[in-house]
């Protein structure tokens, strides 16, 4: 019982249950709306020290001490501290998640997390695409059609190899789920499903999603973008060294 | 307890930075190794094909091993003992691809491995190699000569991007000094600075080991569960 609810929780993160997709019992679409709408950006924002410390529990010390922390603004992610390893760490929001997620919108979800240096060279580049165009007002539509848009004039990055992200902060909020967060390490992979790392069967430590959709069919145009997958791989501590619940 | 369960973890990713470090040939020869020399090959092969392969897929969730490729060591080399569908190669290495080098000729190690496909298609077949020459009676040093040599002329291909494996059973023999390995996945990279990754740095749940001979970086992360889904902390 505990294992699942972790799995779920860690699904749920930037992700939906494994179920969900598989049974195709119902498509995110179908799916309770429980924030169907972006919430007063005030909600979004919290004190920029906190902030700051919230991102970079994300990693143990020796990562995060030298990492740049980037913050959110009114409008778009900002450069709070800058670095010296190459790693940069953040607090998420519901908006890093996928298109189609219930979450989306959940003024809640405060997601910390430390990118390493590929990852910030090839991944972030997108965060701050799509937090701008969001908080600019756009919908979801025209911002999957400008970040489509800048892809095809390599506007953003293709994804680099040996790309990680640390989320192993014991303060994250990543989901109204279960015990709402759980330490887990994330790889990006231009795969286009879980099935070349053995992820989400049955006893398998690796979790995987589409990082653009859960359903192909929410957002037709995602259909054309890179295939894009990320793996997840729960972790026994949380970066302060404790030990985290089993999974 | 609490001190307890802690100490634990500490040993548990003690053992695997040992057991990856040596594994990669990174300790040097002790002159006191118990096994100088290779056994006879017997002693190395497990006679039972059926259980070589129950243990070599006992090393993923069946749900993975089930449909996989099993290799199993013959007297020349790794034979293929079951086609697989799902891309990933099962196998039990032996003491020279997976113990400490004091124990490179340790005759009861048995360490099972799958692969995923991407892995299989770079990394297998460096093992693969390396199990050849050692049965057809090279000496460890001319084997790392042989493997490097390969891999500078690019008869041996680099990684694969996202080559990984699983060594999450709870079956096997690591070695006298480690005899059974944390549950834990690999990953393979083409040389890569560790720190990429945060490997090995105080608190990261990653360790890694390079080979800059063999152009080599492998990862390793701890698992919370052994491949039967029973918790393995």
């Amino acid at each position: 019982m505990k294992k699942n609810q972790t799995r779920k929780v860690l699904l749920s993160a930037f992700i939906l249950v494994t179920t969900l997709i598989a049974s195709g019992a119902a498509t995110a679409q179908d799916a309770k709306q429980p924030y169907p709408t972006m919430a007063p950006i005030e909600q979004y924002l919290i004190d920029r020290d906190a902030e700051i410390a919230l991102a970079r529990s994300a990693a143990p010390d020796a990562i995060s001490h030298d990492a740049s922390v980037i913050v959110l603004t009114r409008h778009g992610y900002e450069t709070a501290v800058q670095g010296k390893n190459g790693w940069v760490c953040m607090v998420g929001r519901g908006w890093m998640a996928m298109f189609d997620h219930p979450e989306f919108w959940n003024p809640k979800i405060r997601a910390a997390d430390c990118l390493n240096p590929p990852a910030a060279r090839s991944v972030l580049p997108y965060v701050y695409k799509r937090t701008e165009l969001l908080l600019a007002g756009h919908s979801k539509p025209e911002v999957i059609a400008a970040i489509k848009a800048a892809i095809d004039k390599k506007e953003l990055p293709a994804l680099e190899q040996g790309t990680v992200d640390y989320m192993m902060s014991k303060s994250s909020y990543l989901t109204d789920n279960g015990d709402h967060n759980g330490p887990h390490l994330m790889f990006y992979e231009t795969a286009k499903d879980g099935a070349a790392w053995g992820a989400n069967l049955t006893n398998s430590p690796v979790l995987s999603v589409n990082y653009w959709y859960i359903s192909a069919e929410a957002y037709p145009q995602l259909k054309s973008f890179p295939p894009l997958s990320v793996f997840l791989v729960g972790v026994d501590k949380w970066s302060d060294g404790t030990p985290a619940p089993p999974m | 307890m609490r001190m307890k369960k802690l100490g634990a973890i500490a040993i548990r990713s003690l053992a695997l930075l040992v057991v990856l470090g040596t594994a990669y040939r990174a300790m040097a020869q002790d002159a006191t190794t118990p096994y100088p020399n290779m056994a006879p090959i017997d002693h190395y092969l497990m006679t039972d094909q059926g259980a070589e392969i129950a243990l070599a897929r006992s090393a993923a969730p069946q749900s993975i091993s089930r449909d996989a490729a099993v290799l199993v060591l013959g007297r020349h080399g790794f034979e293929t003992a079951v086609k697989g569908k799902n891309g990933f190669v099962c196998i039990v290495e032996r003491s020279w691809t997976s113990a400490p080098d004091p124990e490179f000729w340790n005759p009861k190690v048995r360490t099972p491995i799958c692969y995923n496909a991407a892995a299989a298609l770079s990394y297998l077949p460096r093992n693969i190699k390396r199990n050849d020459l050692i049965l057809a009676g090279r000496t460890k040093a001319q084997v790392d000569e042989a493997i490097v040599a390969a891999v500078e002329k690019r008869e041996l291909p680099p990684m694969e991007p996202g080559a990984m494996c699983y060594m999450m059973s709870k079956e096997g023999y690591g070695g006298d000094s480690v005899q059974h390995w944390p549950s834990h996945l690999m990953f393979f990279y083409s040389q890569t600075d560790p720190a990429t990754l945060g490997a090995g740095l105080p608190g990261s749940p990653i360790l890694a080991m390079s080979d800059a001979q063999e152009h080599l970086t492998t990862f390793a992360i701890g698992v919370q569960r052994w491949s039967d889904g029973t918790e393995a902390r």
